[in-house]
């Protein structure tokens, strides 16, 4: 894997506990359902015993989960600081207009919209009327999630005044 | 367009976004690691066959639970089973649609479904040929192998269509299953 950074490398471990952990709980569930309908003489806690720890095994692999969403979802609010904190500003913005899924057309006028060219000058550099880039202004706002360019600016505001 | 910035490693004018986690590529190169194993190497009626279906039960197991728990790109919620959307993305191809599927594709993520619905009914039959009520029952035998054929078709598709894929929207889709980063051309808009 990366293993670029001890973030990577710890998200990694994660997997592969996870990966070594859920095989071992199958092999136990394998084993209890070989088990049942079998007379097993030896000893009747067999049974019960496999299936409490194929059981444990299993809420940990769950717990193990969730440890490595957290993790992978910190470093991805951590990519995204660090880059605004380099001032690599252009990063930031691209990565949410990936996440809003932006069109092409709509990435060129949320970049002018960011920029504080108003509707009429973004028309005339695009080629359009003002009502096309009202339209798809409305559809970035709805997209992003905010109520206009004011809100829309402050998403970004908010990555470079973030403290941690 | 003024956002264009070559990322650290990825080629001049690509974005690169990480996409598969860790888990997601450990599932899937231990998955392809079984299949291999199981149907070219190990004897049939083996305690290692066994095994290592077992294996890939469980590491099919692990991935639906992650389909739940996972981060977005791993999440079913990301690439629903939908037969409607799988033949409009044909269109989008025909129609030179260039949009960039962060997850699986809508065609990709039938092809994800149908092999691990594959993968569970060897396992399920497999298990069944080894337990005291279905030993040696014909049709049981007969679906296992089906199964297996249907597989082996599956993989040759699934292989191709990450070849033609990879060609038609300029994303290397193995190196991303690899490293767990997409690198997606500037002027691609993605979804």
């Amino acid at each position: 894997m990366t293993g670029r950074d001890p973030q990577a490398r710890r998200a990694a471990t994660l997997a592969a506990l996870i990966v070594a952990q859920g095989l071992c709980a199958m092999f136990f569930v394998g084993d209890v359902i070989a088990d049942i309908g079998v007379d097993v003489a030896e000893s009747r806690f067999h049974l019960p015993l496999e299936a409490f720890v194929a059981t444990v095994m299993i809420f940990g692999v769950i717990y193990f989960m969730i440890e490595l969403r957290r993790l992978l979802t910190r470093m991805a609010e951590m990519d995204t600081g660090l880059r605004a904190a380099r001032g690599d500003m252009a990063g930031v913005i691209e990565r949410f207009f990936d996440d809003w899924g932006l069109t092409p057309a709509e990435r060129d006028v949320a970049l002018m919209v960011l920029k504080g060219i108003d509707n009429e000058t973004i028309a005339g550099l695009r080629g359009t009327v003002p009502g096309t880039v009202r339209a798809q202004c409305t559809r970035i706002y709805g997209k992003a999630g905010v109520d206009g360019r004011a809100q829309l600016l402050s998403v970004f505001m908010e990555e470079l005044l973030a403290e941690d | 367009m003024g956002l264009t910035r070559a990322s650290d490693r990825g080629r001049a004018g690509a974005r690169d976004i990480a996409v598969w986690d860790p888990l997601v590529r450990m599932v899937h190169w231990g998955l392809a690691l079984s299949v291999l194993v199981n149907g070219a190497l190990t004897d049939e009626d083996g305690i290692v066959h066994e095994w290592v279906g077992y294996a890939a039960l469980g590491l099919l197991a692990i991935r639906l639970m992650w389909g739940i728990v996972g981060p977005r790109p791993a999440r079913f919620a990301s690439f629903p089973p939908s037969p409607g959307a799988a033949v409009r993305h044909l269109g989008g191809i025909v129609g030179g649609d260039r949009t960039v599927h962060l997850s699986h594709n809508p065609l990709g993520a039938l092809m994800v479904y149908n092999i691990w619905l594959t993968v569970a009914a060897l396992c399920a039959t497999g298990i069944m040929m080894g337990s005291l009520r279905f030993f040696g029952v014909d049709w049981v035998e007969e679906a296992h192998e089906a199964a297996f054929s249907w597989l082996m078709i599956s993989v040759v598709l699934h292989v191709g269509g990450v070849l033609f894929d990879s060609w038609r929207s300029g994303v290397p889709l193995a190196r991303a299953m690899l490293t767990g980063r997409k690198s997606v051309p500037a002027d691609r808009p993605v979804a």
